[in-house]
This record gives structure tokens, sequence and C-alpha cells, in this order.
């Protein structure tokens, strides 16, 4: 038997008497996206209940991020880098796609190292890269700023909002029996944050993204949640080495500290947040553009932070899929396509 | 006429405006129905005619497999082949941004006349118009098209039947892929060229073996997973696909791999979706295969009577998905 | 979270590599990782190559799976 029928056939036959539901969260995003595109939840039985946790930088990405990002191309008139993904995450009065309607420069790029490159070629533009995601992206971040510095460029900066998934962990407790970890976090971080949580009855695997990979972690968490011991597995070891990726840890280390953080949703995170330390401060939007503090109004029928939590299914949510559509986002949940509720929404209830 | 580049004298209707219609357009377009007078004079034979248009905008408006002019012509042709009809007459109009390279105009008149040859079909009618610098993005081309109705075709979106077999006449994706590489916004190289193609011959080579052919529709901006949802949609059916049986090129997978692209939305230029009942479908697939642009066409899904309305995919593991409904501006997502 | 992408490192040179997955190419930062040679199998997020890959993921998951079994 293969590997894929093997661990279906682990999953599929997975029964407890107890009427209880062994809760798993997947914590990434694209985890999510992949669950529901491989059609994954359709194979589980009634005693597995998947939650989608808050690992997509879009989702977690505050209202007020959009509004300063607004603002620095509307007014400042910044030209703004960034993925994709963020370009129809609401802001309080409009998102970054309304924005460019009413004449701001955005431009979508793939890395922030191409953010850097633009700049270098158009000196005369001011150059914001919006630097969001977890450790897997950051290095990425930092090594822009640091090109840019190389290269002493005046006219590039990042508009940060960094963040970091240990202290999440701690806020999510008790959300879930068990944790799939983000794999392509744990490929910088390493794992040693898993063997901490696991110390302290914390359960998880680390999760590659393959149908092979993702179904594996899956009968792996099933089989080791019978002992009734915590336990802690690198599933994704093809990629993730016990110490990370060293190099990576240490740039983000050099170019940048610690800080409190804002997750939508989830309020502030204490030191759940990266920010560029003073060497760099040139570089970062909001002191070279002097902006005020932004607080956003998200839309208070929006109950993304509960889903983010695993408090509640989207189709819990009142403006579900009525207000609030993929076209028509109100949360960011719904903008991502891995966001929780867009990937309810798209992939229904089938 | 030496000018290099178009200026709005051109579109004035005066003595440079015929020059640029003589040099450029005349010299490339010749045949017998081309008309300098206010509309053309043609003849139809007897029965059915479909009649159809389109506009062309695309950046950059040459990209490898093609350019504008070959796609405004490819995209009325394959319209009018859809529902059966043999493409008979174009007509075109041009909206051209001033200081327009000369020689690229011809270069796209030039591809034009190519593609219409190619399909069989006369451009017969066609205007200029120059718009200030900035007011278009280079050249903007509208065609509109008559074709004559085949006889033994009856083909339309609300045609589609439950045990019906979906096929697409090629790999998918590619003509979206081409453009995204050619915008050069994110740094990739593959070889990738547009599926960009005149498709009567095809249509035919199907029909030439059997009537039974429910829909026919070409996958445009939206890709095959429009069409889906909009022929599930008008026939109020519902769609099976087989995600492994789906054909995408190698290097368009890599493309959409990196920036996280589904292929099914990515747009086509020369791809047809069909539906006909599964006994003939490998009939059907047989004799596209023989043709040239439909060398790898597949059958793909099925349709059902439940799931009405909507695609569902049979995934690599053996399981169900619903296909995420396309909407929006397709974004390259990173994380 | 963070959609990685697999492929080959076709050349290196001086912090930079450019990879090709299934024929689409790209140059990627190079700097994380020690030692990087052409042939190398590297994950790759937002123009970063941020690991190296030791196999694939059907070896991988078979040897998980014999692990707990």
């Amino acid at each position: 038997m293969n590997t894929i029928e093997n661990t279906k056939e682990i999953i599929s036959s997975y029964k407890r008497d107890d009427g209880k539901k062994l809760r798993i969260m997947e914590v990434c995003g694209t985890h999510t996206h992949e669950i529901f595109r491989l059609g994954i939840r359709k194979l589980l039985p009634e005693s597995v209940e998947l939650i989608s946790g808050p690992g997509c930088p879009v989702c977690v990405t505050p209202v007020g991020f959009i509004d300063e990002a607004c603002r620095l191309a509307l007014e400042k008139g910044a030209v703004i880098c960034t993925f994709g993904d963020l370009i129809r995450v609401p802001g309080t009065e409009m998102s970054l796609a309304g924005a460019r309607s009413k004449g701001a420069v955005i431009k979508t790029v793939y890395s922030p190292l191409d953010a850097v490159s633009y700049a270098e070629s158009h000196p005369d533009e001011q150059v914001v890269f919006l630097a969001v995601g977890f450790e897997t992206t950051t290095p990425s971040a930092c090594l822009a700023v640091e090109k840019a510095k190389k290269l002493g460029l005046e006219n590039f900066s990042i508009l940060g909002a960094n963040k970091t998934m240990p202290n999440a962990y701690k806020a999510l407790e008790g959300s879930a029996d068990a944790f799939l970890y983000p794999g392509h976090v744990n490929a910088i971080t390493g794992t040693a944050v898993c063997e901490e949580l696991v110390k302290k009855g914390v359960s998880g695997v680390v999760t590659g993204f393959t149908a092979a990979e993702l179904l594996t972690a899956l009968a792996v968490t099933i089989q080791l949640s019978q002992t009734g011991e915590p336990f802690f597995r690198n599933c994704y070891p093809r990629v993730v080495k016990p110490e990370g990726n060293p190099a990576a840890i240490k740039l983000m280390e050099k170019v940048m500290t610690p800080c409190d953080s804002e997750w939508r949703g989830l309020g502030i995170i204490p030191m759940s947040g990266m920010i560029l330390r003073d060497e760099y401060a040139g570089f970062d939007s909001r002191k070279k553009f002097s902006l005020p503090k932004i607080t956003g109004k998200p839309n208070p029928a929006c109950r993304c932070g509960d889903v983010l939590q695993g408090k509640c299914k989207p189709s819990d949510c009142k403006v579900f899929g009525k207000v609030c559509t993929p076209l028509h986002p109100v949360g960011a949940c719904m903008v991502s396509n891995e966001g929780a509720c867009s990937a309810y929404y798209q992939y229904g209830n089938l | 006429m030496t000018d290099k580049f178009v200026t709005l004298a051109h579109g004035a209707g005066g003595k440079q405006t015929s020059e640029l219609i003589d040099r450029v357009f005349k010299e490339h377009f010749a045949n017998p129905d081309l008309t300098a007078d206010d509309a053309a004079v043609l003849s139809m034979e007897k029965g059915k005619i479909a009649f159809t248009t389109d506009g062309f905008i695309v950046s950059p408006y040459e990209f490898a497999g093609g350019n504008i002019g070959k796609l405004s012509i490819c995209g009325t042709v394959n319209d009018l082949s859809c529902m059966g009809a043999k493409p008979l007459y174009l007509s075109c109009a041009f909206v051209i941004e001033e200081g327009f390279p000369m020689d690229k105009l011809e270069e796209i008149a030039a591809a034009m006349a190519k593609t219409a040859k190619e399909a069989g079909v006369e451009i017969c009618a066609g205007d200029t118009k120059v718009a200030g610098k900035g007011q278009v993005d280079g050249v903007f081309i509208t065609t509109t098209g008559i074709g004559r109705i085949m006889e033994n075709a009856n083909t339309s979106g609300k045609l589609a039947k439950a045990g019906d077999a979906v096929i697409v006449s090629g790999d998918i994706g590619r003509h979206g892929c081409t453009i995204l590489l050619a915008r050069d916004e994110f740094g990739i190289e593959a070889d990738v060229t547009s599926d960009c193609a005149p498709l009567w011959a095809n249509v035919k080579a199907m029909f030439d073996v059997t009537n039974d052919i429910h829909v026919i529709r070409d996958a445009t901006r939206g890709g095959v997973g429009t069409v889906l949802y909009e022929i599930a949609g008008q026939s109020g059916v519902g769609i099976t696909l087989d995600a492994e049986k789906i054909p995408v090129a190698d290097e368009v997978k890599g493309v959409c791999g990196m920036l996280g692209l589904e292929p099914l939305y990515l747009a086509c230029e020369g791809r047809l979706v069909i539906f006909a009942p599964k006994d003939k479908a490998g009939d059907i697939v047989s004799a596209l295969r023989k043709c040239k642009n439909s060398e790898n066409a597949a059958i793909i899904g099925e349709v059902t009577e439940d799931n009405a309305g909507r695609v569902v995919m049979k995934t690599e593991i053996g399981s169900q998905t619903l296909l995420p409904q396309p909407g929006g501006e397709l974004l390259p997502r990173i994380c | 979270m963070c959609v990685g992408l697999s492929a080959k490192v076709v050349s290196v040179n001086e912090g930079t590599a450019v990879i090709d997955a299934s024929g689409a190419k790209r140059e990627v930062s190079a700097d994380l990782i020690d030692d990087l040679e052409v042939g190398d199998y590297v994950m790759v997020h937002a123009g970063v190559a941020i690991a190296k890959i030791t196999s694939d993921d059907t070896e991988e998951t078979d040897e998980i799976m014999e692990s707990i079994q």
C-alpha cells in the first residue's frame, strides 16, 4: 500500500467513543488552502475537526496597516510595492485597489528585493515595500533593507508588520489538541519552539505542503494522539532541520528586533512582531514620512478574530457569504485565497 | 508616405488618413470585397447567420506567439466558430495612440492578414481613429464578424446535458502566462508561447465526425475555469473535472507554482471547451488531435445532474473539492 | 502563510542563484544558504532560497509512516 492510501486509511478509520473530537489546528494559511484544494476535509471522520488558525499574514494584518499604506500612497505620493495578497484587503475607508483607482501607484512584486531594484532604477520616486509575513518572509525583507543600505538608496523604505509565531502559540493555547506547524516558518526557525511547547503539553507536528506531506502529518497526529502523551514530530525533515536556517536567523536579529504587535482579531500580542533596529531607522517608512499613529476601524460585524482563534466557524459570522464575499470582502479572512472564510466560501459545503 | 510614427493628422480624415489606409491596411487586407465605400456589399448564401463583435486591448501589444492583430482576428473567428459558423467576413476598427510606430502598425496589419487567410475569412471594412498621446495604450482593435452557421450545427451554452463529456482542445493557460511573462513584472523567464490561434478548421473537423456536439466555447480571459462555471450556470448542470487529466504545459505549471496562480483561471486565446455525449467524445478528441493547434486535446471531465451550477474537482488524492469560482483581479500570491 | 516553491539550482553567482521550476526560471537570493551548488534543490519563498531540500516527499513520508507503525 502506498503512503497516500495508507495515511487515508489511518485518517478515515479514526474513531473515539468519548463523543469528543480531536481538534487539529492548521496554523498556516497555505495549509488551509491546500487542504481545501485537495479535498482533505472530505476524508476526515466525524471525530476529527480541522480548525484554520491565524497563519495568514494578510488575515492578521490590522486594518490600520492598510490605512497607513493608502496614506503613504495618496498623501505622500509614495510608490507602494506589495505582494499581490494585500491588494484587496479592506482598510477603514478603502483597500489598496481602491487607492489605485484614485491614482495611487501600487505595484505587485514577487520579492522585496524586486522593490529595491525598482527603487534603484527610479531614483526620483519614493518606494515603500509593505513588509508583512512571518519568519519565512521576514528574512527577505531584511535582505531588501540590507541591499538598499549597501546601495546607499535613500528612496527605499519598508512599512513593517512582520510577525513571529512563538507568542502567538501561547495566545492560541487551548484552541486545539494539536497544531500542524507551518513548515516554512520552521524551515527558518528550526524546531526548538516546538520542542519547548511539547514540554508544556502542547502537541504538534511540523507539516509540509504536498498531498503526501499533509496526509502524513494528519495520520501521524491521529496516531500519536492516541498514546495520550503530548507529542512532537517533524514530518517535513527534507526541508526543516532542527536548527532551521542559522543565516536567516542571524540576519533577522541584525536588522530587526522584537516588538509588541497587533494581530487583526486577536489584539496586541506581546513581543510577537519584528521592527527595524535603530541603525536602520532610515528605512522605516513610519519614521521617514513621520506617519501619525493610525488606528483602523474594522467592521464591527466581522468575526475574523473569532474565526482565527477557532472560536467560531466562518459560517457562524452574520456577514459571511451575504455582505462579505470574496469579491466584496469585509474582513481579511475573506480576502486572501488562504483566508479561512475565503476557503470556506470558495470550496463550499461540498 | 515616409512617416515613422502615427500622428493626429493620420486620423483627421484628410490626405494622410488615406495614405495610412492605402499603405498599411489596403496593402495587407486587399481582397475583392474590401470596400472604399461607406459599407461593404456582401452576398450571403441562405441559412442562419452568426454575428459577433469583440474589442481587444492587450499590454504589451506584441508577445511570444502573436500580437494584438493576430489576437483580434482569432477572437472573433473563434466566437463565430463556436456557434458552428464558418467565418466569412470581418470588419476592424482601430484606435491608435498618437506616436505609435508605423512599422509596428504594419506588423500588426500583416499578422491580421495572415491570420484571416489561415481562417479563410475576408476583412472587408475598417475604420481608423487616432487618439492623443496617453488616451489609449498603443493600439486598440475591435473586430466584428459574420459567419454562416452549418445546417447540421446547433450549439449553445444552454445545451450541456448530464452524461456529456467535457473536452478541452489543448493545454490550458498559455496565453495568460505568456502575457504575464511579457510584462516582465516578476523577473520570471520561461519558454511559453501564446496559444492564440484561429480554430475554424478544428471546429469543422469535429463536425465532420459528428453533429452531436452540444456546446463549444472558446476560453478567453478568465480561462477554462470561467467557461466551465458559465456553462454549468447556463445549462443548470454540474461539472466534475478530473484534476490529473487537465493538460497544462510544464512551464506554465512552473510559473503558476512560483506565483501561486491556478492555470484554470489563466487566459487562453486558442482553446475550445466542448461538451458532447460521452460516446462521441473519443472520436471528437481523435479528430482534434489530427488538427494543428489541438494536438493535445483531452477529455477532462463530465457533466452531472447533481451539483447544478457548480464545478467539482476530483483531486489527486481521490477526494473531491469545489473549484473556487473565478472572480476579481488575478493576483500573484506569496503568502 | 508561505507559498514555497521547490526548484533546482541551475547557476550560482555571488549571493544569487538562478533556479528552475519545471522550466520557469528566476534569479533568487542565495545569501541565506551556505555552499549552494548547481544541481541542488532549494525551497524558494519571496525570491529567496530559504532551505536546501534533501529528498523528495515520497521518500520522506514513506520513512515517517514506517517509523510510526
